[in-house]
């Protein structure tokens, strides 16, 4: 197994609501690996007129 | 007398002005648990180097084990007593490592705490700190495996609970451990504390915490009392075995005829600094509905509810006032009862 830091951005679409972030989050790191730890550590409103937010997340992954 | 199950939650290595140094959140944990009747919080929290502190009101779990508990995937057992094993990191030298067996023999001797056995990894540890640490700090190690090796070593001679004890580079005259000595910064090894242990919760389910072996450092007489926990003895492992020494063991759900003292549907709160609301362990929640407190706790985020507009949340200016919600909740006093002005109450009008 080998661990990695990374810092992972991905975009909130409106047509998620909050509580289906965790999940939304997750599906799309899992892809990069098996989650050992992560955290949202920074949200930006995005300035398009969808209302999409921009979301930084601190992760490390495990392959 | 009834209570109101609370998650506390300071998350590690974002220089929290309470709660991002030693122990330095124990006292409000004190107080919260008190308020609460049952306050389930983590070992950054509670672990002041050679300092700490049982309370029968608090639940000792690890972060990784807690997001669990959140999740809804595990629920919590009351124990009397953990048998410890502890894993050291071969990279600790020998006088180090010596210090820490005789801490562990005091805990034994003084305290009475059942230690059982050690176990030293095959391969060092490999300590990594990310180099880009001021905000938060982070970082992994590259020898995981053998970590966990270690822990299923001491799993088959019969441990329930883990302490881990890894070396950590020698860096105690860099400037971030400096800042963070005078209680100005961010733990800088705090983050790759909570990579050790989330991997021993992930891979091998039992309680466990960790304390990190240093040399010992030079005397810094801008020392912030909020640091200084660390700087007593020769090790911080002294609080990990405390803790662990009766933290509750972790039962996965569905659980079949295992008696259970804490189900994740009795939670009813979770306490947090504001700005980090981005953990796993707030948006499980939320998704459950629960009450959040967002304290107002300097830290280098801000994730903060203005990006969730969640309509459960209590933002409150310190501790003291969290302490007064958690008991309004418990006691079930509609909170806008106590505050002025107190609006009459609305007529409903009926939808189409």
């Amino acid at each position: 197994m080998k661990l990695s830091s990374v810092d992972y951005y991905l975009d909130w679409p409106v047509s998620i609501k909050l509580k289906n972030l965790r999940e939304f989050i997750i599906t799309n790191l899992e892809k990069k690996g098996d989650l050992i730890r992560w955290s949202i550590v920074d949200i930006q409103n995005s300035i398009d007129s969808f209302g999409t937010k921009k979301l930084k997340i601190k992760a490390v992954i495990a392959n | 007398m009834e209570n109101s199950p609370t998650i506390f939650i300071v998350p590690t290595g974002i220089g929290c002005e309470v709660g991002g140094f030693a122990g330095d959140a124990l006292p409000t944990a004190k107080l919260l648990a008190s308020a609460s009747g049952c306050l389930i919080t983590h070992p950054n929290v509670m672990n002041g180097g050679t300092l700490s502190e049982k309370d029968k009101n608090i639940f000792y779990v690890e972060g990784y084990s807690l997001d669990r508990l959140a999740k809804g995937e595990i629920a919590l057992k009351r124990v009397k007593q953990q048998k410890i094993g502890i894993i050291f990191d071969s990279a600790i030298e020998k006088e180090i490592l010596v210090r820490h067996l005789q801490v562990a023999d005091a805990c034994v001797s003084t305290l009475g705490i059942n230690v059982h056995s050690y176990v030293i990894t095959k391969k060092p540890l490999n300590i990594v700190i990310d180099s880009d640490s001021s905000k938060i700090s982070g970082g992994t190690i590259e020898n995981p495996d053998t970590l966990i090796d270690a822990g299923k070593c001491l799993i088959e001679k019969g441990v329930t609970a883990i302490a881990i004890v890894a070396k950590f580079p020698d860096d105690s005259d860099s400037l971030e451990t400096n800042i963070y000595r005078e209680g100005k910064g961010v733990d800088p090894i705090a983050g790759v504390e909570a990579v050790i242990s989330h991997l021993i919760s992930k891979f091998l389910k039992v309680p466990c915490a960790h304390a990190p072996a240093l040399n010992p450092i030079e005397l810094n007489e801008n020392l912030d009392p909020r640091a200084a926990a660390e700087e007593i003895g020769y090790t911080f492992l002294p609080s990990v075995l405390i803790g662990l020494s009766n933290a509750p063991d972790i039962v996965e759900l569905p659980a079949k005829n295992e008696s259970i003292s804490l189900h994740p549907d009795q939670i009813e709160s979770i306490v947090v600094p504001n700005g980090a609301l981005g953990g796993e362990a707030v948006l499980a929640g939320i998704e459950k509905g629960l009450n959040i407190i967002s304290v107002k706790n300097q830290n280098t985020l801000k994730v903060t509810n203005e990006f969730y507009d969640y309509p459960n949340l209590f933002e409150v200016d310190n501790y003291l006032e969290a302490a007064g919600i958690i008991l309004a909740i418990k006691k079930g006093i509609n909170l806008s009862s106590v505050k002025r002005p107190l609006k009459k109450i609305q007529q409903c009008s009926y939808s189409d």
